[in-house]
């Protein structure tokens, strides 16, 4: 791991009708940005759970984005604002236990912000790699806690 | 028992070929993935073989899941969900990996976009084997349109809908309909009497039968969902009973409150307490203006019931009507509830008044200063100079003209970035009205542009160039100030590199248009999407432009953003037919991503346990209590329960349950779990 | 006071306003009491209460075997009542079904319990009967109802991740934790789903970081701050830690405090368009 080059992996997490649009749009412009993205859409931001975050860092993201629609323009009226709640609370809980919140990006991109969709993902993904890789968490055992042992493979409960 | 799955990965040409390797992705995908049983790739997957392809693979492969790693799913997730509905698959099993405008034309090292293909259609797979069989959602349609606002958007589409059979209820939050376009005096590029070709089709409307026409009254709450809509409609206190009055004009001319401003003609002109704001208002029957009447100005200060009050009853003494009077002062606000199957939103504009912004004009404070139309109000034969051009201040007939185009359009620094697109047409239609009428006038214009793309529009901008004599001047206008009893006009002429000074006698500032007000509110109201400048938004630019962002309500004319009379009256009659597509159905097929909460054998019953914060959460009201009864009736426990015809698929409450109670459909735990799991992480 | 709170038992047995009192009772040595569940009138004597009633006894509102027993009346201090006013508005009891006996308390434990120390409801804010001499409730300033974390908020992520690990890899996922919080009532806690198994149930470092992070975030703007999870970890987790952390936070960002005002919405299910949002892109 250590031998190659650091490329971090980030799970973005994206609301149907702006940022995902937005991603789209940013194809669509031919707008080339860095493949450490991959992408899962939901309706909303609003229907983010935490613990989809928590199970992305389980799984191995170096970090994690969550983008949606800007304030007032939420396809649901009001997703993004109880999303914007949760991750006010839930974001300094993360902090709190030693998780950089630089890991964790939350923003607002517009079906029309194709260009900032692309800054914020070449901007995160920089942050990231300066960061380094999230070993404190992939490192976290699997296996109980009275043996130490070596840092175990990605568990797959499928 | 483990799907097959079928991975199809198109070429799009070489749209996606050319920065991936489609035949290792292809590859890959069966070697990696246990339960796909079937890849290949295709040059284009939506073109008929494509989905004849995806069709017949289906079928002899025994596919009961797909994977199509094409374009957007924005564009052809529903193709492919349809070709797989034919070839018998639930469409709801159907997946699309977005290789194209999120992988190959974003990424131009081929082995990068291959790497990050192979991991995208990965995710869908592993969320294609979580897929569950959804089925439309059927809801009945109310066969009637609401139409709100009465301008020529409103009317032309409530006109289409009613001719074609079905009733449409209009409201118009002011005293009549009419709008913007009845203000207008003459209108381009043809110079056509805009009243003469807007009155005809206010009376059409009138006597419509299948049109419910509520006037002075606004939208106060939209409830439900396409195809059955609750609309809520505050019906203003007019205090004259429609039914009753005949609009004789006899009130009217005996009110004492004559020095009001009139709103019609843009405060130019005066009108009366209880009024009808322009002569050929429909209804042709007047209002009282609580606010300016002596009665209830009265009333008001005593804190008395309007009836109460003895000030003035000038108009109830006079009205004929018998044996009960046509006027009524204790009348109060109604609230009516319609219910309506589809709604065209044709709230209009509202005309840059507030030019306090603009200190180098004078900032509103030059009574000779006024706005596009003001200037309209003026040069209409309806209007308070019974159409001589005359100047505010001292209705002296004005030798030199000035106008100002861009005014609050185009001026990021105002804070207004976008063109109002009617302006340079109704300046240049302005000069020549000003010229028709005062021959030996002259007017210049200050302009940063000509924008005429419109039929017929560059040769009538030059028509007033070259024949009319207008002078244009390139520039802005840095000042105007007072010398006398004129305005001395400070500005650049950029074409010749001077500086300008004109001594006008009154200057039109070509306002722009802007949204209503309360647009921000109103379209919170409708849970529909507003820009930056609060014009409502169509879902799509180009290929949905008068579909709003909640289904079965569309936009039509300048709510939606700035345009001119005809292109207006197209886009409304393009909001009729859909409204006309939409109501030609008796039942409607919705997308059945809605939520549910679960439901389970007893004892357990469902393992919600009622804290009701996704019922708090939820944007459309969508989530009741339901009472788990035992037999003899007493309740067991209370628990959340989604009404799927109000759901609207957010998955607000699901992701609020903290016991993960309610799931969302096509984004189901399983789903999302599946996706975040197949990462691959090296 | 015994005596009072004995009396008020007895007649509300005796008259039938209740079927049952929870209330604190001797424990096996001088400094511990034990809950206890009075059905009988005469039964009233074995109700104490002293410095060592740290049990929120607001937790037996969710146990099918105490819930079982008929309307209770609850002897309740402020800290324990404020769990009523968050459980009223999460629709998990009914006013008319919880008769409170509030306490006036000048604070528990021995030493004095972390809880108490910036105590603001020495008398309840909600009850029917109030038993012991009214105290005034001060309001304790913003920082010091949060000093217990400046600690733990000054270090350095390196050094919060280790803290935290070394306390997360004690975890043997008893539940002890949820178990015992009057506001952990779900009938199936996240946990025991398992399509799909978001923790995983093991105890291992992975599974207890998730756990607990879930744990804490869960009872974000809705903790009263009993302490009673960190009580009963047997393996002394500071849990409350977490819980006050989020209580600042939603305190800080909503200007929300659970528990204090019935006609507060909840925290967690309202938003505000001015909501801060400095951390978005």
């Amino acid at each position: 791991m250590s031998e190659t080059k650091f490329e971090p992996k980030i799970i973005a997490f994206l609301c149907n009708w702006c940022t995902y649009a937005g991603a789209d749009l940013a194809g669509t412009g031919r707008k080339q940005y860095q493949a450490n993205v991959r992408i899962i859409k939901l309706p909303c931001t609003g229907g983010i759970d935490p613990l989809f975050l928590i199970k992305a860092f389980e799984r191995g993201a170096d970090g994690i984005l969550v983008s949606g629609c800007h304030p007032g323009d939420c396809h649901y009226n009001s997703g993004n604002y109880h999303a914007r709640r949760r991750w006010n609370v839930f974001r300094p809980l993360l902090e709190f236990c030693g998780i950089n919140p630089d890991r964790i990006q939350f923003s607002w991109i517009s079906a029309a912000e194709g260009g900032k969709w692309v800054e914020t993902i070449n901007s995160i993904v920089d942050t990231v790699r300066a960061l380094g890789p999230f070993e404190g968490y992939h490192k976290l055992n699997t296996i109980g806690p009275e043996i130490s042992g070596e840092a175990a493979a990605p568990s797959e409960t499928g | 028992m483990s799907k097959k799955i079928g991975v199809f990965v198109c070429h799009c040409g070489t749209n996606i070929s050319a920065t991936v390797d489609v035949e290792k992705v292809a590859e890959e995908a069966k070697k990696n993935n246990p339960g796909v049983s079937y890849t290949t790739t295709y040059k284009y997957m939506c073109s008929d073989p494509g989905q004849k392809l995806l069709r017949d693979k289906i079928k002899e492969e025994g596919l009961d899941g797909v994977v199509v790693a094409a374009c957007s799913p924005k564009m052809h997730e529903h193709t492919f969900r349809n070709a797989s509905k034919k070839a018998g698959m639930n469409p709801y099993h159907v997946e699309i990996s977005n290789l194209r405008e999120q992988c190959s034309w974003v990424h131009p090292d081929k082995p990068t976009g291959t790497e990050k293909s192979i991991d995208l259609v990965r995710m869908m797979t592993e969320k294609t084997r979580k897929d569950k069989s959804l089925n439309p959602i059927k809801v009945p349609v109310t066969k009637r349109a609401l139409v709100i606002g009465g301008g020529i958007a409103g009317i032309q589409a409530a006109l289409d809908i009613a001719d074609a059979g079905h009733e449409v209820v209009m409201v118009e939050r002011e005293a009549s309909i009419g709008g913007h376009m009845a203000q207008l005096s003459e209108t381009f590029p043809t110079l056509d009497c805009s009243q003469c070709i807007m009155t005809p089709k206010m009376v059409e409307l009138a006597q419509n039968e299948n049109i419910k026409l509520y006037t002075w009254s606004e939208i106060e709450a939209v409830d439900g969902y396409l195809g059955n809509f609750d609309v809520k409609i505050r019906k203003k206190a007019r205090s004259v009973d429609l039914d009753l009055c005949t609009g004789c004009s006899s009130c009217w001319q005996v009110c004492p409150s004559k020095k009001i401003k009139s709103e019609f003609d843009m405060k130019l002109g005066n009108r009366t307490a209880i009024y009808i704001p322009f002569p050929q208002a429909i209804p042709s029957k007047p209002v009282i203006d609580r606010e300016h009447c002596l009665l209830f100005k009265d009333a008001r200060k005593k804190n008395i019931p309007p009836n109460d009050s003895k000030v003035c009853r000038k108009c109830l003494d006079v009205c004929p009507i018998a044996p009960v009077k046509a006027i009524d002062y204790s009348q109060e606000d109604e609230i009516i509830t319609e219910k309506i199957g589809a709604i065209v939103v044709a709230t209009g504009y509202k005309e840059l008044d507030d030019t306090s912004m603009y200190g180098e004009y004078g900032g509103g404070k030059y009574q000779d200063v006024i706005t596009g139309l003001q200037f309209e109000r003026l040069a209409s034969a309806s209007g308070p100079t019974e159409g001589e051009i005359q100047r505010p201040s001292d209705g002296k007939v004005p030798e030199i003209i000035v106008f100002i185009q861009c005014v609050g359009s185009r001026d990021p620094a105002k804070g207004c970035s976008y063109c109002s697109k009617t302006c340079c047409m109704y300046t240049a239609k302005h000069t020549m009205l000003y010229k028709h009428k005062v021959h030996d006038g002259h007017a210049y214009v200050f302009y940063i542009d000509i924008r005429c793309a419109g039929k017929d529009y560059e040769e009538f901008w030059l028509r007033a160039v070259e024949e009319e004599g207008a002078t244009y001047l390139r520039g802005r206008v840095s000042r105007i100030y007072k010398k006398g009893d004129k305005l001395v006009v400070l500005g650049a002429d950029t074409l010749t590199g001077s500086v300008v000074e004109i001594e006008a006698d009154m200057v039109v500032l070509a306002s722009a248009m802007k949204a209503q007000d309360d647009a921000e509110k109103f379209a919170q109201k409708l849970s529909i999407q507003y820009n930056k400048d609060k014009f409502f938004s169509e879902i799509h630019p180009k290929l949905k432009p008068v579909e709003s962002s909640s289904a079965g309500i569309f936009l039509a004319g300048t709510c939606q953003g700035p345009k001119d009379i005809p292109e207006t009256v197209a886009q409304a009659g393009a909001a009729a037919s859909k409204v006309l597509a939409l109501l030609s159905a008796d039942e409607l097929e919705r997308e059945p991503v809605v939520a549910k909460v679960d439901r389970l054998p007893a004892p357990i019953f469902s393992t919600c346990i009622g804290c009701f914060y996704c019922k708090r959460v939820c944007p459309y009201g969508a989530i009741a209590e339901e009472d788990i009864k035992a037999r003899d009736g007493s309740v067991i426990k209370t628990v959340a329960r989604v009404n799927e015809g109000l759901c609207q698929g957010c998955g607000l409450c699901a992701a609020t349950c903290r016991s993960k109670s309610v799931e969302l459909a096509g984004f189901n735990d399983e789903q999302v779990y599946a996706e975040i799991n197949s990462v691959e992480f090296s | 006071m015994i005596e009072e709170l004995r009396k008020k038992a007895e007649e509300l047995l005796k008259n039938g306003t209740v079927k049952v009192v929870f209330g604190y009772g001797e424990g096996s040595t001088p400094e511990r009491t034990r809950p206890v569940f009075i059905t009988k009138p005469e039964d009233v004597n074995k109700l104490t209460w002293n410095k060592y009633c740290v049990y929120n006894l607001t937790t037996y509102l969710k146990r099918q075997e105490t819930r079982k027993l008929g309307k209770p009346a609850l002897i309740l201090k402020g800290c324990d009542a404020r769990t009523i006013i968050v459980l009223l508005k999460e629709c998990q009891i009914k006013r008319e079904d919880v008769y409170i006996i509030g306490v006036t308390c000048d604070g528990v434990g021995d030493p004095l319990a972390t809880k108490c120390e910036a105590c603001d409801v020495h008398t309840p804010l909600i009850y029917d009967d109030l038993v012991g001499e009214k105290r005034e409730n001060k309001e304790v300033p913003f920082e010091e109802r949060y000093a217990e974390l400046d600690e733990y908020e000054k270090l350095g992520e390196k050094e919060k991740w280790e803290f935290w690990q070394k306390q997360f890899e004690k975890c043997i996922k008893c539940y002890a934790c949820s178990n015992i919080c009057p506001l952990c009532f779900c009938d199936r806690c996240i946990v025991e789903k398992n399509q799909p198994q978001w923790i995983d149930p093991s105890a291992h470092p992975r599974g207890n970081l998730s756990w607990n992070v879930t744990r804490a975030y869960h009872l974000a703007g809705r903790c009263i701050n009993c302490e009673e999870c960190q009580r009963v970890c047997p393996v002394d987790i500071p849990l409350n830690l977490l819980n006050k952390k989020l209580a600042k936070e939603a305190e800080k960002s909503f200007n929300y405090r659970p528990g204090y005002n019935i006609d507060d919405e909840l925290a967690m299910s309202t938003y505000k368009e001015d909501d801060d949002q400095d951390f978005f892109k």
